[in-house]
């Protein structure tokens, strides 16, 4: 979102918290970097066996940098500003494959986080308010831990699919997270829908609520359920489902189902189609702070009534930490298989460089 | 896929690489990993030096960074020990149990947390209330307490630190500490701010204000005696048998924690420790050794 696009007593009520925060309250900066440079390992696939895709071959990739200050306000208080560079292109509707150079291309910061979190409300538990993580994915890109490798499957559900599900990381809103017992958590969150990359346009809100269950020790099962009213006469329902495997030393294995139903979402005939898909992922620190291992697996359905829509993603690599944790290397290979039988498959190679301090 | 390319190319120089380094990163993994307390960093490192010396095939690598980073060091897997000045918070246990760590604690010692001042104070003691009024911000001047007029200088540690969250909850009542407290990254830090600040007072294991050779405290450095309330009598931190007995209020256990049931490695350190050579080190490094209903908590957590 543009500076611009936030309410400017939003900005105020921030600013003046931070500026009426004592000076002695911890305060940090921290920054992570990831980017890549990458090749494509088929020629002749769907995607790589396009012209554009072949002249834009062997290239170096920025992916996204994330500035962060944080600030204790005191034990219970605290206030985060993060700020997000990404190729603003994204957002500004710049076509990558007419290979601009114009302004809009270049990488630009945007607001990611700027929000407070009060620990005093109930116990156990955090309100935020303010630019905040969504509920969406979160837990799942918590568990995953490549988010510099790959978006969780809802994240990057539109970059693989095409298909918009409405899916941000981030909104402008408020949540309470917290926990009754170890065994179960609960979130519930109202935002305005509309994400960080734009400011709401209408009344209508998005609610959220989120359920985790934890049987015994590392092993998690979470339902989110999402509504948001889309206009006056259509509404947006998520189903979602996610379990987490972290019983044995060093291994996580994870899973996400989710079912995105918007009343917008109509074939030629009118008929209705769902967005669903599930992914199912795991990693192994085969020695800790240095060396891991990981992979996953996607299944998109952006069409539920039109199976040859569905494409399978399998990505796999590792990560090394060849001198201190600042500084990462992530070798990973992609794989898109399309169940159109007119499409042939793409592979790709990412070199990964993931730096933070 | 009609044929290889750059790409393909370097994945498989990656991988090979991968390869070629696993096995020395593979052999790595026998060394304990201690990380946590600042508190208790220097005699766990005296411990663990003397184990080593005495087992020839331990190896033990000691950390700290304060309790909080300890704990979060065990949930991640990036340590095998975490040493802890206080309990585990709620939150920290229930982020455990996601993650699938079922933590179980040691005590190996007992530490007589001190409140110190400059030695030019004049004042001797304090009760408990007023050390949490002082570190409240309550209590802003020196003679308020008895002591000269002077604005009080407090100095404390980071919340990451054990001694920050046992201090809050034992003497702060669990309410926030002042907003002047200069937060200092280590003991070592505080023990310097108060030798150079008249009006200064700050709080360290006993073992960081003890000089070794002269059994006394370190120059420059005033330990206070603490009561538990106005009417009660109040001790030293130096005195063994009012730590032992309770009488002075703000003494505690000092922790480690491990994942479960400690693998023979870790559990042969454990052991060495809490039985009668790491106990005297124990006490020759300033600390006090643990009680019966520790080593019986100790016993059963071994098992």
């Amino acid at each position: 979102m543009n500076l611009k696009s936030i309410p400017k007593a939003v900005v105020l009520v921030f600013l003046a918290a931070v500026a009426c925060s004592n000076l002695f309250s911890q305060q940090t900066f921290s920054t992570t970097i990831y980017f890549d440079w990458s090749a494509n390992l088929t020629n002749d696939g769907y995607v790589t066996g396009t012209d554009a895709a072949r002249a834009n071959n062997n290239k170096f990739q920025f992916r996204r940098a994330y500035f962060r200050y944080e600030n204790k306000i005191s034990d219970v208080l605290k206030f985060r500003l993060t700020f997000d560079a990404d190729n603003t292109a994204n957002i500004t509707g710049v076509d990558f494959t007419k290979l601009s150079t114009k302004k809009d291309d270049k990488l630009r910061p945007y607001i990611k986080h700027l929000y407070l979190d009060y620990s005093g409300l109930l116990p156990n538990s955090n309100l935020k308010i303010g630019m905040i993580d969504t509920l969406t994915f979160k837990l799942a890109e918590d568990v995953w831990g490549y988010r510099s490798v790959a978006k969780t499957l809802v994240d990057g559900y539109k970059d693989v699919t095409g298909v918009d599900i409405r899916a941000s990381s981030a909104d402008l809103g408020g949540h309470l997270l917290g926990a009754i017992s170890k065994a179960i958590r609960y979130g519930v969150m109202i935002s305005s829908g509309e994400g960080y990359t734009h400011p709401e346009y209408n009344s209508f809100k998005e609610l959220s609520g989120q359920l985790r269950i934890i049987p015994i020790a590392g092993l998690s099962f979470v339902g989110l359920y999402e509504y948001e009213k889309l206009d006056d006469a259509n509404n947006a329902i998520m189903y979602k489902l996610d379990g987490y495997f972290e019983m044995v030393k060093g291994l996580v294995i994870g899973s996400e189902y989710f079912s995105y139903n918007n009343d917008k979402f109509m074939n030629a005939d009118l008929s209705h189609y769902d967005s669903r898909g599930f992914s199912i992922f795991g990693s192994y620190k085969i020695v800790v702070d240095k060396f891991n291992v990981f992979a996953r697996y996607d299944h998109y359905m952006p069409n539920s009534t039109k199976s040859s829509s569905n494409i399978n993603v399998i990505i796999g690599g590792f990560d090394w930490t060849p001198v201190h944790k600042s500084w990462k290397i992530q070798p990973n290979i992609w794989y898109y298989a399309y169940a159109d039988s007119t499409r042939k498959n793409d592979a790709y190679f990412n070199l990964t460089f993931f730096l933070s301090f | 896929m009609k044929n290889f390319n750059l790409g393909t190319l370097v994945a498989i120089a990656g991988i090979s690489l991968a390869l070629v380094f696993a096995p020395s990163l593979l052999a790595q993994k026998k060394m304990i990993q201690v990380k946590g307390s600042d508190t208790m960093i220097n005699l766990v490192q005296i411990l663990a030096e003397e184990f080593m010396s005495k087992n020839p095939q331990a190896a033990i690598a000691v950390l700290g960074g304060g309790s909080g980073t300890g704990i979060s060091g065990l949930i991640n897997g990036t340590c095998d020990i975490a040493d802890t000045s206080r309990e585990w918070k709620q939150s920290e246990i229930n982020q455990a149990w996601e993650k699938g760590i079922t933590p179980r604690l040691f005590a190996i010692a007992v530490d007589g947390l001190s409140i110190i001042v400059n030695e030019k104070n004049p004042l001797t003691k304090l009760t408990m209330d007023q050390v949490g009024s002082i570190y409240r911000g309550e209590i802003k001047n020196w003679k308020a307490v008895g002591g000269p007029d002077m604005a009080i200088s407090l100095y404390g540690r980071q919340s990451n630190s054990g001694t920050y969250v046992f201090l809050q909850e034992h003497v702060l009542r669990n309410k926030n500490y002042s907003t002047d407290m200069k937060e200092m990254n280590g003991n070592a830090q505080i023990i310097e701010g108060v030798k150079a600040d008249e009006a200064a007072i700050g709080y360290v294991g006993v073992g960081y204000v003890v000089d070794k050779a002269t059994g006394r405290p370190m120059a420059g450095l005033k330990i206070l005696n603490i009561s538990k309330d106005a009417k009660s009598e109040a001790f030293s931190p130096m005195d063994k048998k009012a730590v032992d007995t309770g009488d002075y209020p703000i003494a505690r256990p000092l922790y480690q924690a491990t994942n479960g049931k400690p693998g023979a490695n870790i559990a042969g350190f454990i052991q060495w420790e809490v039985g009668p050579e790491g106990q005297t080190i124990v006490e020759r490094e300033g600390f006090y050794k643990i009680g019966d209903a520790y080593k019986q908590m100790n016993d059963k957590n071994l098992k």
